[in-house]
């Protein structure tokens, strides 16, 4: 090959790749919209948010930022509204080992950014991410009525057992041995706030007494 | 020094190594944050954002440097106005201070980061391209500036050479690029979309045609090699560079809610893209061999060697294993892309401008003779203690993709239990980069300024 030909095949080879690209930028600009949900006045407010604290600065979103911290793509989807509004204005008065400072977010500029994180939750991210395929494996086993109502609930979301679930609420291999008293836990999940000071857990009170007391039971057996 | 010229690019070298050893620094002070989150008075976003804009800057200021030199050389007279070139110097400078403090303002009371005409004051909250927008508009001034002095100093001799040409083009294109980066969308897929535009096109794009533009160089200048095939073999590099490349885009639209047929373009494109990086191995090395004996600068030539060896390894091997999206589905997010950002970065960029550094400094100095001992020692304290960083982050990342995408358990849990001996391990192979770029600090300042004794006695006992 002479040096003007690699020249040539550099110079237009380039251009062809780069329409071809322009191309395919045009007609993903039109799909877009169809796979996310309608951009609100509100949810466009929690993306300013975002941008003004730098979240990016120690998460990810869509899997793209900086790995310090949890994805934000799905976290409204398993965790609790109220939770996250008293995360955000103070992290370490409900989580004290939280690697998150207090930045001064506001009541409001936390639900704006919440509304925004439900707006990414929503966006068809071709399977992203994907289901622990593991933990899907050991859920889907025979258990007690109380395991199956900690399943359906998706307490996981929060608490762990074992190793296995989230680190936002306080692990609970051990709660029967902390909290022997059935009673007690159902009380606790009616109303948080009223056993333990200044919960940001949600209150399960829409469960049913037959769906609380199995839950209960199966709790104080984990000691 | 053959032209006053020069100077200018001393300038820009001193700037980005001085920034390098910030960055280094203030790397290792991240690396720590991930074992004590609080460790320093500045949050883990701000001194990640310092740490990869230092790194940025830097390596922005040496290509300038680069470029500077390479015209005059090329075009065989001096820039076309060398004021205007001091101008743009101390300008970007002056504008790169004046973005740090704001960045830090900004760490210590994230209220400050005010809206003002539609766009933060002090961070954009946008990674890697946090500059504020009035920031923004002053790096663009800079580089027209920096393009316009560059393309008039040839326009003055009209010496239309090969590496010139791919070396502006590249530049130009990443002028280009940066301006995709520069408006404001409501959604974030857009917002990503258009984002990696500006982040893809100029590490995989523009600054690899900036990177085989130095390599033909620095082939030529150490070995004195065929100007005519090395220009053939640069064109096929970069004509490569941009096929696999452009398209190979695709890799960062899988999963941000872009349409399906991006998994086809991505992995098919960007599994190519190993191709030109193994070319430019071949070719430092076909030309090494067929001139071998004849180096003076032996130094400069293991730098040049490395750079397109870490080229292909770091961002050639480490890309490639994680770009198919049937794994990258697992492992997109994790800290497996922060070992591929690591070692491709260190490899293809960092090496690049440290080899121009070694190439030209002697030349520009007019040192014939050099002590190239501390050369070689800065670069194995940095290269042992960057394959053991990337190493680790690779563990870290393995780790991570099993235990949180497979079996499903916290972020946190991963991050704080499992993975810490991961992180105290990056931290200690940081300090052993931070005395090799140290190193490379002091020898840039002592070339061709040592006396003479000194300088043969050091060469005997190397």
């Amino acid at each position: 090959m002479s040096t003007n030909a690699a020249k040539n095949l550099f110079i237009y080879g380039s251009l062809l790749c780069f329409i071809v690209l322009v191309v395919l930028t045009i007609d993903t600009m039109g799909k877009l919209d169809q796979r996310a949900p309608e951009i609100t006045e509100k949810v466009d407010a929690g993306k300013k948010v975002w941008h003004k604290y730098d979240c990016i600065g120690c998460h990810t979103i869509l899997g793209n930022g900086s790995y310090f911290a949890p994805d934000m793509t799905k976290t409204t989807e398993r965790k609790p509204k109220t939770y996250l509004i008293k995360f955000l204005i103070d992290p370490r008065s409900i989580k004290p080992d939280s690697a998150m400072p207090k930045l001064g977010i506001t009541e409001k500029e936390a639900d704006d950014l919440i509304e925004f994180l439900v707006w990414i939750s929503k966006v068809d991210t071709n399977g992203w991410p994907p289901k622990p395929i593991l933990a899907v494996a050991a859920t889907s086993r025979a258990a007690s009525p109380g395991q199956m109502i900690f399943q359906k609930y998706d307490c996981s979301a929060c608490h762990q057992i074992q190793g296995l679930g989230g680190a936002a609420g306080p692990e609970l291999t051990h709660a029967g041995s902390k909290q022997p008293d059935a009673e007690w836990h159902v009380r606790h999940l009616k109303d948080p706030a009223s056993t333990v000071k200044n919960s940001a857990m949600p209150d399960f009170a829409h469960l049913s007494n037959e769906e609380l007391n199995a839950l209960a039971e199966y709790l104080v057996t984990l000691k | 020094m053959r032209y006053q010229s020069h100077k200018i690019a001393l300038n820009f070298y001193t700037a980005a190594v001085l920034l390098f050893l910030v960055q280094v620094a203030v790397g290792i002070i991240a690396a720590l944050q991930f074992i004590w989150p609080d460790f320093f008075i500045l949050n883990f976003n701000t001194i990640r954002t310092l740490h990869i804009n230092a790194l940025v800057v830097w390596l922005l200021l040496g290509m300038m440097g680069a470029t500077y030199y390479v015209v005059t050389e090329e075009s065989e007279t001096e820039l076309w106005s060398i004021p205007l070139a001091q101008f743009q110097f101390w300008a970007t400078v002056l504008a790169v201070g004046a973005v740090v403090v704001g960045y830090i303002v900004m760490g210590l009371n994230p209220q400050a980061n005010m809206e003002v005409f539609g766009t933060r004051l002090l961070n954009e909250g946008r990674e890697y391209i946090e500059a504020p927008r009035w920031a923004d508009i002053l790096i663009v001034v800079s580089v027209l500036l920096f393009l316009f002095n560059s393309l008039m100093t040839v326009l003055k001799t009209k010496k239309f050479t090969a590496v010139q040409g791919v070396l502006l083009g590249g530049l130009t294109f990443l002028a280009l690029m940066y301006i995709p980066g520069m408006f404001y969308t409501k959604s974030m897929v857009k917002d990503q979309f258009w984002w990696w535009w500006v982040v893809h096109l100029w590490v995989e794009g523009s600054w690899e045609l900036i990177a085989a533009a130095l390599l033909a160089f620095m082939l030529h200048k150490l070995l004195g090699a065929d100007v005519k095939v090395l220009a053939k073999w640069m064109y096929i590099e970069t004509g490569l560079v941009l096929f696999t490349g452009i398209l190979g885009l695709g890799h960062h639209y899988y999963w941000i809610g872009t349409p399906e047929y991006w998994l086809w373009v991505g992995g098919i494109f960007s599994s190519l893209e190993p191709i030109p990086l193994l070319v430019m191995v071949w070719d430092a090395f076909r030309t090494t061999r067929e001139t071998r004996g004849v180096v003076q600068n032996k130094v400069g030539l293991y730098y040049t060697v490395a750079h397109a060896i870490f080229n292909f390894v770091g961002a050639g091997l480490w890309g490639v294993v994680h770009t198919i999206p049937q794994v990258n589905k697992w492992t997109h997010g994790t800290q497996i892309t922060t070992a591929h950002g690591h070692l491709a970065f260190y490899g293809a960029y960092v090496l690049l401008i440290l080899s121009m550094m070694y190439v030209t400094l002697p030349l520009i100095r007019g040192a014939k003779d050099f002590n190239q001992s501390r050369g070689y020692q800065a670069f194995w304290w940095m290269t042992i203690s960057m394959v053991f960083i990337v190493i680790t982050i690779t563990g870290a990342g393995m780790v991570q993709a099993y235990l949180e995408r497979l079996l499903g358990l916290d972020y946190v849990t991963v991050k704080a239990d499992y993975n810490l001996w991961f992180w105290i391990f990056r931290a200690i192979f940081g300090v052993g980069f931070l005395i090799g770029a140290a190193i490379i600090v002091k020898d840039y300042f002592t070339i061709g300024k040592e006396k003479a004794a000194a300088v043969s006695g050091a060469a005997e006992r190397a």
